[in-house]
C-alpha cells in the first residue's frame, strides 16, 4: 500500500538498502508489548501506546523495529548470517514532534567477525545519510561498552562496584553519583539488626549454615525459597555487599577512571591514545583494545571517512543488552540525532533464540533526516 | 462564578474533612437528604459541593472539573502527570496519614537501601530469566521513585489492586509498593520497608485546580486562608 505521507526520499532510500544486499522485511505494526517493556524497563511505558486484546494480552503499536524484526527472525528460524533492512511507521508519546513518524534501518544479526560488522554498520548508515544530505559534513560519535567495561575490571574494582558502573554507563548522571561515592565512600552499607545478629552467632561467616538458616527462615515465614531469590542467591549477595562496604577505591584509579571517561578524541588519534593510556595508567585492556584497533582498521578498509568520526569513552546507551559499539549521527549545523546504532549481542538470546547470534544495527529518524534536508534548503 | 468542591464521599476521610471545613467557618450541608451526594456551603451561595470517591476526587481537579478538592496527595501525584503544574496543594490537613513506602522480605537480609535493590535488579534477568517483578497500583510513583530518582530501569510492574503485601509470598512479585500508615501489615506479612524506601509521605490536602479565572478572585483566597487558619 503506498502511503502518501512516506519521506520524499523514502524510495530512494530503499534502493540504497538493496544495493547494500539487505533483505528488506516488514513487522506488523500491532506488537505485543511484553518484550519491549522486558528489554527496555517499566519507563518505556509512559512513552508507548498500548492497549490490550479480548483475551488481556497487553498489545502496543509498534515502537521501534529491532525487537520486532529480531522476533521475526527467531520465529521464522532464519539462519545467519543475515542482513535486514527495514522502513515504516514507529509509535511514541514524544514531548516534541508527532508521535507517530518514520524510521528506517537495517540490523546484521550473526556475523561472527565483529569488526567488520561494527564498521560495515557504521559505513552503511554515513553511507545513506551522505546521499540524503548531499554537500552537508556528519559528525558521528562513537562509545564502545567493551572498552569502559575492561577499564573498570582492569581498575581493580571489587564486583559489585563493577556492576553498578557498567550498569550506569550511557547515563552520565548515575555514573558521576557513583564515582562520587566511590571518591568519598559516606557510608558503609546499610545493614539490618538481623545481620548483625548472624554476625554474633558466627553464621555470617559460614556460607552453608547461611543459606540454610536461610531456607528455613523463608519456611517459617511463608516464603517459597524457589519463586524469587532463593537463599544461595541472598547469602552470596550478602558477601558482595560486605565486601563493597570494606572496599574502599585509591584516589589513583578514581583519577584514572575519570580521566578515561573524559576522552573525546578524533577516532584516528584514538587508538594512540587509549594504548598510551593504558601504559601509563598501567591497565591491562589489551583484549578490548585489540578490537577496538580492528574496529578502526575495518572502518578505514570500508571507505567511511574517519575525520568525521569522534570517540567519545563516556558515549553509551542504559540498555543491558548493548554490549560493544554505539554511535549516532548528526549533521553539521543540525542538532538533532539522525541515526543511532550499536551492538547488542544479548539481545537474540534475551529474546529467546536458542543459540548466541552476534548482532549489531543502526535506525534512522526519517523526520529528522527531512527536516535537515529542508534546513539546508530542499532536496538534495 | 460558582466555586466547586469535592469532598469525600464517605468514611473517615468524610467524616474529618467536614470538621475541618466546619472548624474553618464553611460548614457543609448535604442537599435534599443525608445521604445525598450534593451539598452546599452554609452562607456561601455560590459554593457547590459534590461528594466523590478519593481517587475521582484527585482526577477531577487535575482535570479542572472541580475548583477544590480534599483527597490523599499519593492519589493526586499517582492519576495527574506533572502534578504540581496542574494543582496547588493548598493545605496539609492532618489526617490521612500515609507513606507509599518500598518494602521487601525481611529475608532479603542483603537488601536494605535503593542501591542494593539497584544490584539485585540489574542482576535479576541473568540469574532468574525474567525481570524483577514490583506488585503496586502506584505505577507513576514507581516508575519516577526507580527511574528518575535512583536510575533502577530494569524491572516490571505487576499491577495489584488489592492484598499486595501478599504478592512476595504468593510468589507474583519480588517486592511491593504499596501504602503503609502503621506498618503492621507490613509486618505480618514479613515485608521490611528500604532505609531510603519512602516514596512519599502523604496526608490528606486540600487541593486546588490550577485555573486563569482563580486570578484575583478573594472567594478563592478566602477559602484557602479560613481552611489554613482551622488547622
Amino acid at each position: 500500500m503506498p502511503l502518501i505521507n512516506l519521506p520524499a526520499f523514502a524510495g530512494d532510500l530503499l534502493a540504497d538498502f538493496e544495493r547494500l544486499k539487505t533483505l528488506r522485511v516488514d513487522t506488523p505494526v500491532i506488537q505485543p508489548a511484553e518484550p519491549f517493556l522486558d528489554m527496555a524497563g517499566e519507563d518505556l511505558r509512559r512513552r508507548i501506546f498500548m492497549t490490550e486484546s479480548e483475551t488481556g494480552e497487553s498489545l502496543c503499536l509498534r515502537p521501534e523495529f529491532t525487537i520486532p524484526v529480531c522476533l521475526r527472525h527467531i520465529e521464522t528460524a532464519t539462519g545467519t548470517p543475515q542482513r535486514y533492512a527495514y522502513l515504516g511507521e514507529v509509535f511514541r508519546q514524544r514531548r516534541e514532534g508527532s508521535s507517530e513518524f518514520y524510521q528506517a534501518g537495517i540490523e546484521d544479526l550473526g556475523d561472527t567477525d565483529t569488526a567488520s560488522a561494527d564498521a560495515r554498520a557504521i559505513g552503511d548508515a554515513m553511507l545513506v545519510l551522505a546521499n540524503r544530505l548531499r554537500g552537508r559534513r556528519l559528525k558521528v560519535t562513537l562509545g564502545d561498552q567493551s572498552v569502559f567495561e575492561a577499564v573498570i575490571a582492569a581498575c581493580g574494582l571489587p564486583g559489585g562496584w563493577q556492576k553498578r558502573l557498567i550498569h550506569a554507563f550511557g547515563d552520565p548522571k548515575q555514573l558521576q553519583k557513583l564515582l562520587g561515592e566511590l571518591a568519598d565512600p559516606k557510608s558503609p552499607g546499610v545493614f539490618g539488626p538481623e545481620v548483625e545478629r548472624l554476625a554474633i552467632m558466627g553464621i555470617l561467616d559460614d556460607e552453608q549454615r547461611l543459606v540454610a538458616h536461610l531456607a528455613e527462615t523463608m519456611e517459617a515465614t511463608g516464603y517459597s525459597t524457589n519463586a524469587s531469590r532463593s537463599p544461595r542467591d541472598i547469602a552470596r549477595r550478602l558477601k558482595e555487599k560486605m565486601e563493597l562496604a570494606t572496599t574502599r577505591l585509591d584516589k589513583a584509579a578514581l583519577a584514572v577512571m575519570r580521566e578515561f571517561l573524559a576522552f573525546d578524541v578524533p577516532l584516528a588519534e584514538a587508538p594512540a591514545a587509549l594504548h598510551a593510556f593504558a601504559r601509563k595508567s598501567k591497565l591491562k585492556i589489551d583484549g578490548a583494545l585489540s578490537l577496538f584497533d580492528a574496529r578502526v582498521a575495518a572502518l578505514a578498509k570500508a571507505g567511511a571517512d574517519p575525520s568525521l568520526i569522534r570517540y567519545r569513552a563516556a558515549f553509551g546507551r542504559p540498555l543491558d543488552y548493548y554490549t560493544g559499539l554505539v554511535f549516532e549521527i548528526e549533521a553539521e549545523g543540525a542538532p538533532a540525532v539522525l541515526a543511532g546504532g550499536g551492538r547488542f549481542d544479548r539481545l537474540l538470546t534475551l529474546l529467546g533464540a536458542r543459540e548466541h547470534i552476534p548482532a549489531v544495527g543502526f535506525s534512522l529518524w526519517l523526520d529528522r533526516i527531512e527536516r535537515a534536508i529542508a534546513a539546508a534548503g530542499g532536496a538534495e | 462564578m460558582t466555586i466547586t468542591i469535592a469532598l469525600p464521599s464517605k468514611g473517615r476521610m468524610k467524616d474529618d474533612a467536614s470538621a475541618i471545613f466546619e472548624r474553618a467557618g464553611l460548614k457543609i450541608v448535604a442537599v435534599g437528604n443525608d445521604r445525598s451526594y450534593r451539598g452546599r456551603v452554609e452562607g456561601w451561595d455560590d459554593v457547590e459541593v459534590a461528594f466523590l470517591s478519593a481517587s475521582e476526587i484527585s482526577r477531577e481537579v487535575g482535570s479542572g472539573a472541580f475548583d477544590f478538592g480534599v483527597t490523599g496527595e499519593d492519589l493526586v501525584r499517582e492519576g495527574i502527570a506533572d502534578a504540581d503544574a496542574r494543582v496547588e496543594f493548598a493545605a496539609r490537613l492532618g489526617f490521612g496519614h500515609a507513606d507509599v513506602v518500598v518494602a521487601v522480605p525481611e529475608v532479603w537480609y542483603d537488601v536494605d537501601t535503593m542501591a542494593d535493590l539497584g544490584d539485585v535488579a540489574a542482576d535479576f534477568r541473568a540469574r532468574h530469566g525474567r525481570r524483577l517483578a514490583i506488585a503496586t497500583k502506584y505505577w507513576r510513583l514507581t516508575q519516577q521513585f526507580f527511574s528518575g530518582s535512583h536510575g533502577i530501569q530494569l524491572y516490571r510492574i505487576v499491577e495489584s489492586l488489592g492484598a499486595t503485601e501478599g504478592a512476595p509470598a504468593s510468589g507474583s512479585a519480588d517486592i511491593i509498593v504499596d501504602i503503609t500508615s502503621t506498618g503492621s501489615t507490613l509486618k505480618a506479612n514479613h515485608l521490611k520497608i528500604l532505609s531510603d524506601g519512602v516514596i512519599l509521605r502523604s496526608e490528606a490536602c486540600l487541593v486546588r485546580a490550577r485555573k486563569a479565572a482563580h486570578e484575583g478572585n478573594p472567594a478563592i483566597d478566602r477559602i484557602i486562608s479560613s481552611v489554613r487558619s482551622a488547622l
